[in-house]
């Protein structure tokens, strides 16, 4: 009994390493190839640094600085606005009562089974006649509700007791100063999960980016990855080092915050 | 502790805290929904004539082989990479629920890759998966493999596309599945151990029927999810011009992405994605409809 125990123990920290080397590797190799020349990216074993290795792939990232920066201001906004809109909408949706409430918000779940290139079509004509084609604010909008975040607050407004809210309304408050005062105030956590997840979504965001933005000038950090895609001669230094640029805020994020990540996940599966 | 049901609030107020992200839902999503359905009855192409031809764009679609090979690819890659997720993502979940040592340091660390950018990610397999120098080709050699084809054949294109995805996402389903383990009761096992259950039947009896939620709803995220796939498409075969050698990961949202913004082709692209949106919920509602059959939620 005792030898197939440690056999299972063994073989189960067999998996766990080996999985761990799979989930490491393209990691490491980002990291350590930002830093190399073309011909040592290639050497296996991959070494942490070398005689050779130096700043050079990321200063030829001459246009990086301004897409960093666009996407620094994309995401600041976008994630703000998720915060107000998704927080407004979760207490309409929970400590509000009208008609149509439960439809719309079974509206709401149905359309993150869309993939946003079957709407993106006439999303784009609407972008456009409202004159907003080739600008950030076409991404900050396009992106300025959540329903995953909407879901997350709903989730947590429905623990809070609607006498909480009742004994305010008999004294006359208005549901704005409820909502900004009693009950935001308790929704610290859960909105430091719907930070990070839109800080995330936002920072990664894609598609969005490729339709709406034609400008160099206006490239967020994804979309400017998209440069190498394009060029002839492929060279892999820079692109790890933009690779790198890109994926380092939200690991810091994600170390520093894993609980948040987590709980927003775990949540999302429980039924509610 | 549920007092009395609440009073019916004044339009002007519910409007003003629902406003906010509503317009947004109904600008950009909602709306955009709805004319999605008319342009694919359309010949629209971005000009300023356009006519309504019916049926003509489905009919096409139906008898395009571009069509046909894309919805192949795309069943091909979500049947795959559903699969993979859920056998993955438990069995990992299982792995950690052990409450040993460095659970919640692997926990972390599975769950990782889930928040970094596709683009950044498929940017760096794409050197690993290199054909000729690429780590994923050494590694085999030093195993002493043969070299795969990896990005570069069409044999091989989409399983790459698959292992990027998977890389990407066996950490989130872990973190569902483990979600879903720690809500069993423990007086369950109890109980079974003492009847003299083996591991083989605590499996089958108790851990997957009471999990039978959880892997509802991880599976619905899944299949809606791997439809979905497209940073990857895009920025490992090809960008704009992409879609793997000879078709051979050209899903249908990339196609749909091709038709409309390489080709102009509005209407018909509206046709396609339409047939998709078709597709999606058909399964979705399969699914819905069959969970009654295998997902327990009594006990």
């Amino acid at each position: 009994m005792t030898f197939k125990n440690t056999l299972k123990n063994s073989a189960q920290w067999l998996i766990l390493i080996l999985t761990s080397a799979f989930v490491l590797i393209p990691v490491y190799m980002i990291v350590t190839a930002s830093f190399k020349n073309e011909r040592e990216i290639f050497e296996v074993p991959m070494a942490l640094w070398t005689e050779n290795s130096g700043l050079f792939n990321f200063q030829r990232l001459d246009r990086f600085p301004l897409y960093i920066w666009n996407s620094i201001k994309v995401t600041f906004f976008c994630t703000v606005i998720h915060l107000g809109t998704a927080s407004t909408s979760a207490y309409a949706f929970t400590k509000l009562k009208w008609k149509g409430r439960d439809t719309l918000f079974i509206l709401y779940l149905m359309s993150m089974m869309i993939p946003i290139q079957v709407i993106i079509i006439p999303q784009f004509m609407v972008v456009k006649s409202l004159g907003l084609y080739n600008s950030h604010l076409a991404l900050i909008l396009v992106g300025s509700f959540t329903v995953f975040g909407t879901f997350l607050i709903k989730q947590f407004f429905m623990t809070l007791p609607d006498s909480l809210m009742e004994s305010a309304r008999i004294d006359g408050a208005h549901e704005w100063v409820i909502f900004l005062r009693i009950v935001l105030p308790l929704a610290k956590t859960v909105l430091a999960t719907v930070l990070i997840f839109s800080f995330r979504w936002f920072w990664n965001e894609f598609f969005s980016a490729l339709i709406y933005l034609a400008s160099p000038e206006l490239k967020t950090l994804p979309l400017g990855m998209t440069d190498f895609v394009a060029e002839y001669m492929v060279y892999f230094g820079p692109q790890m080092a933009a690779a790198l640029i890109s994926i380092i805020p939200v690991m810091i994020l994600f170390f520093s915050l894993q609980r948040y990540f987590i709980q927003g996940i775990a949540s999302s599966g429980i039924k509610g | 502790m549920k007092t009395k049901t609440l009073e019916r609030a004044s339009w002007p107020t519910v409007l003003s805290f629902l406003l906010p992200g509503f317009t947004g839902f109904l600008l950009f999503v909602f709306i955009p929904m709805i004319s999605t359905i008319g342009v694919a009855f359309t010949n629209y192409s971005g000009g300023p004539r356009w006519k309504f031809i019916g049926f003509r764009n489905f009919q096409l679609l139906l008898e395009s082989s571009q069509f046909h090979q894309s919805l192949l690819v795309t069943l091909q890659f979500v049947f795959f990479t559903v699969l993979l997720q859920m056998v993955l993502g438990l069995l990992f979940a299982m792995l950690l629920n052990q409450g040993f040592r460095g659970t919640t340091f692997f926990r972390s660390l599975f769950f990782m890759p889930n928040v970094l950018s596709a683009v950044g990610v498929s940017l760096a397999f794409s050197l690993l998966f290199h054909p000729s120098q690429g780590f994923a080709n050494q590694l085999l050699g030093i195993l002493g493999l043969p070299p795969n084809t990896w990005l570069t054949s069409s044999d091989t294109a989409l399983m790459s596309i698959i292992i990027v995805t998977l890389w990407m996402s066996f950490g989130y389903y872990m973190i569902i599945f483990l979600g879903g383990l720690q809500s069993i009761n423990p007086a369950l096992y109890e109980a079974a151990s003492i009847d003299g259950a083996n591991g083989f039947h605590t499996f089958f009896k108790i851990t997957l029927p009471m999990l039978s939620p959880t892997m509802f709803f991880a599976m619905t995220m899944s299949i809606i999810n791997s439809f979905k796939v497209f940073d990857q498409v895009f920025m490992m075969t090809g960008g704009q011009d992409g879609g793997g050698p000879a078709g051979s990961t050209n899903v249908v949202v990339f196609d749909v992405y091709q038709n409309s913004f390489k080709n102009y082709k509005f209407g018909y692209a509206s046709a396609e994605s339409l047939l998709l949106l078709l597709i999606i919920l058909t399964i979705t509602l399969i699914q819905f409809r069959n969970q009654k059959k295998w997902v327990t939620y009594d006990l």
